[in-house]
């Protein structure tokens, strides 16, 4: 997962490459991820989400559709 | 010790080897550090990389990556209070900021033109910055190839 400028930036990149356009979303909904994803990860108690939390954890910060899902 | 006990001590171990050096432990070092035998550790390692915890460098037990960190140089430099990493992408980099407090700087720059970005966070808030993520795998093929998402 990388960082780009802008959604046009992130085009470029797509089609200089010849990668498929896959999903893009804010600088924003990318902390949430990091933060719901690993703030507990030092915990003793952490255990990794299954399929159907990390979707959960997905559609939290608006990360929805056939991109995310994992099961 | 269940497999269950040695398998979370084994990763806390690894954690706090690579926040405290800087590096992730090798399996002698762990093994050093819980008072076990190396093949236990390596057994260890087996199943944290089968349950996608640990990712080692092809065919070899080296940890590259206990994420969110990575032990590789990678385009996304984190710096918090307790110190510098690196991340394996920007979600990871967020991530290292998250798992040490919340309050941080990544230092990374945009893949397509290479120009700088620095991204803050202070206090579990993102500094308002221009910019977007992107993923170019879908989420049920990550773990195809870890190292390209």
């Amino acid at each position: 997962m990388l960082a780009f400028r802008s959604e046009a930036h992130v085009d470029r990149w797509c089609s200089a490459r010849r990668v498929p356009r896959g999903a893009s979303f804010s600088l924003e909904q990318a902390w949430q991820l990091g933060r719901a994803w690993y703030a507990d990860k030092l915990s003793p108690d952490w255990r990794r989400a299954s399929p159907a939390q990390a979707e959960a954890v997905f559609a939290s910060i608006g990360l929805v559709g056939d991109f995310w899902r994992l099961a | 010790m269940t497999t269950g006990s040695l398998d979370r001590d084994t990763r806390l171990f690894v954690y706090e080897h690579f926040l405290a050096q800087g590096r992730p432990p090798t399996i002698d070092e762990v093994a050093a550090g819980l008072s076990i035998d190396a093949a236990e550790v390596e057994v260890s390692f087996g199943r944290l990389e089968e349950s996608h915890v640990l990712v080692f460098a092809p065919g070899t037990r080296n940890i590259w990556m206990a994420n969110p960190l990575s032990a590789f140089p990678t385009p996304f430099r984190v710096e918090t209070p307790l110190g510098s990493y690196w991340g394996s992408c920007i979600w990871d980099a967020f991530g290292i900021v998250a798992m040490l407090g919340g309050t941080g700087v990544v230092l990374t720059s945009c893949a397509d033109c290479g120009e700088e970005m620095t991204l803050r966070v202070k206090d579990r808030a993102l500094d308002s910055v221009e910019g977007v993520a992107h993923f170019a795998v879908p989420a049920r093929n990550w773990w195809d190839d870890i190292g390209y998402t």
